[in-house]
């Protein structure tokens, strides 16, 4: 008996709301006239976007020049006079192949150490940290 | 017409001689129908390293760049002649570059592997040489090829 009363009861329900559904559907296409002062307008740029990371010499707008020699031995190992890798200098490609060229350039005509980083320019400020390579050395 | 930087090292000499060296260098310019866009005096100073040239060893030298035009098939021949000058140590003769304008790409470099250009091109490039090979869920119940 009860089993067929819960049977009832649940019919019941159900066509209850099947009418209440069809009661809102009209309610719903009206929502959908809302006239188009109440949509938030999101027209602003994104307010989160990161700022474009720059190399130091992109920043300051240098060009490596050969007869820059202070600048060029900023990016020389004061330990062999080795350039320092891209990893270590953190500037972006163009610019640290045109540093490299005109490190080549200096030294070969006479204006730049090459075993060594020259001795007046060793207190000179230092631009990054050999010991912490934006990414991993290669050995 | 291409600029260039002629970069000199004197060997270090009164006033009177470098003068005349200088004036030297200058003619072999002019006589090779080129011109002198400016002369610069970058100082006497030791150099970075010991250099022997025309058989003597020098460690200091005065340093000067001259910004000339000359014909480009004349440069050899103007290094030959400053090579045989026994008063010049070096020359190098370098084309003068414009400043680049070209926008700094170090925010797309500093993006993990997989979304950087040169990798994505890199990864493309090697599928490219992959040969293709049979699957076998394409119906056929043998294997078509020699094993």
């Amino acid at each position: 008996m009860s089993l067929i009363l819960r049977k009832c009861f649940q019919n019941v329900q159900i066509s209850s709301l099947l009418k209440n559904t069809r009661v809102l559907m009209p309610v719903r296409n009206v929502g959908s006239e809302v006239s188009d002062a109440d949509v938030p307008k999101f027209d602003m740029e994104n307010p989160f976007l990161k700022e474009k990371q720059q190399c130091i010499l992109c920043k300051h707008k240098i060009d490596p020049d050969y007869k820059n020699v202070k600048l060029l031995s900023q990016f020389q190992s004061p330990y062999t006079g080795r350039i320092y890798g891209r990893h270590i200098t953190g500037l972006c490609k163009a610019k640290h192949e045109k540093l490299e060229s005109e490190i080549v350039k200096s030294q070969s005509a006479g204006l730049m150490t090459v075993y060594l980083k020259e001795p007046c320019f060793i207190k000179d400020p230092k631009l990054f940290d050999a010991e912490r390579p934006i990414r991993p050395h290669r050995f | 017409m291409i600029t260039y930087e002629l970069c000199l090292l004197l060997r270090v000499m009164p006033k009177k001689e470098l003068a005349a060296t200088l004036k030297r260098t200058a003619t072999a310019i002019f006589d090779k129908s080129g011109f002198i866009r400016k002369i610069e005096n970058l100082g006497t100073r030791d150099m970075p390293y010991k250099t022997s040239s025309h058989g003597v060893v020098y460690n200091k030298a005065s340093y000067f760049l001259i910004e000339m035009n000359v014909p480009p098939s004349t440069v050899e021949e103007l290094k030959e002649e400053y090579s045989r000058d026994v008063d010049i140590i070096r020359r190098r003769v370098y084309k003068k570059i414009p400043p680049s304008e070209a926008e700094c790409t170090l925010h797309e470099e500093m993006l993990p592997a997989p979304y950087r250009k040169d990798v994505q091109e890199l990864i493309a490039s090697s599928k490219k040489l992959q040969k293709p090979r049979f699957s076998y869920n394409s119906g056929l119940d043998y294997y078509p090829f020699q094993k």
